[in-house]
């Protein structure tokens, strides 16, 4: 599994059809809602998969880990959206603190971790 | 060389940028000039450039005020009349008050076409001077979607990160005093 994430509008996503070859035929773009389609390479935008646990009242990690091994061959992207205010509203607290834990689970389980800076790709596991 | 420099706020940007255009200037000895981008509109602005223009004093910047069109820097003069050389070395701080300059104009109208218009200003003067350090501000982690205007701004200011990472030399993130090279 391929961890990539970076805050809004830095390019994750052509960083990573250019650098892995792929198209955007190949992207799940995830929406918020608790589902996830892995027919596709890449899981794209999983902040908004964890918006849809939060509001469906699971916990995005253990979701994930019923998935097992199926998720091991994918490429997964995240906003990362934990260095800026707390929000206000609980729902985008919750959404906020899930997804970091999420994060902290995918990297562990990653083989390789990539944040995109400015377009830009630093790999800080693998 | 072009360096891009960005980072959160307070984390020492500035200064990191400031030593590399000193020292680029000193190495290579060309003029040193301060892109001065805030245009005052009261007291508290212009006690803020007093700070600054006392902060800088001593590190031998020619300081140039510009807070729109940056490239007819090129042509004009330094705050103290003296014709700026295009070979010299500016530091620009910062693309963010540069963008809110162009796209947040006077009247309280925003151009939406500032951000792409801007890249391709700051590719040319990047392309015409081959030694400026331009320094901007990491704004892309909350966890909240904002208003129209604030959503365009970043969106706008991302496309000018991401433009002027891809033309630089290099590209460091300034992190609380560290630094990473991405170039």
């Amino acid at each position: 599994m391929v961890l990539i994430f970076g805050g809004a509008y830095q390019g994750k996503l052509e960083y990573t059809l250019d650098n892995f070859g792929l198209s955007e035929g190949d992207v799940y773009r995830c929406g918020e809602n608790t589902e996830l389609d892995l027919s596709f390479k890449v899981l794209y935008g999983l902040e908004n998969f964890v918006m849809g646990c939060v509001k469906a009242g699971i916990e995005a990690g253990e979701l994930l880990s019923e998935y097992g091994d199926s998720l091991t061959d994918k490429i997964i992207i995240v906003t990362d959206i934990s260095q800026g205010i707390v929000p206000m509203d609980p729902k985008e607290r919750s959404w906020r603190e899930m997804t970091g834990r999420t994060m902290v689970y995918l990297g562990r389980r990653a083989d390789r971790v990539i944040r995109v800076f400015c377009g830009l790709g630093r790999e800080i596991k693998g | 060389m072009n360096i891009f420099i960005s980072g959160g706020c307070k984390n020492g940007k500035s200064y990191h940028a400031q030593e590399l255009a000193r020292d680029m200037a000193r190495e290579n000895s060309l003029p040193l000039y301060y892109l001065a981008t805030m245009i005052p509109t009261d007291e508290e602005d212009r006690a803020r450039i007093r700070r600054h223009l006392s902060e800088r004093d001593g590190w031998g910047f020619e300081t140039i005020e510009q807070g729109r069109n940056i490239c007819e820097v090129l042509t004009g003069s330094t705050l103290s009349g003296e014709k700026v050389s295009p070979e010299g070395v500016f530091l620009l701080d910062s693309v963010t008050a540069l963008l809110s300059n162009e796209m947040f104009l006077p009247d309280g109208f925003m151009d939406e076409s500032a951000g792409e218009r801007l890249a391709a200003e700051l590719a040319d003067f990047a392309a015409k001077t081959g030694n400026t350090v331009f320094v901007s501000d990491y704004i892309y982690s909350d966890a909240r979607t904002f208003d129209r205007y604030t959503e365009s701004y970043r969106r706008a200011l991302a496309l000018i990160d991401r433009t002027l990472a891809a033309l630089c030399d290099r590209v460091i993130e300034v992190s609380y005093g560290f630094k990473y090279l991405y170039k």
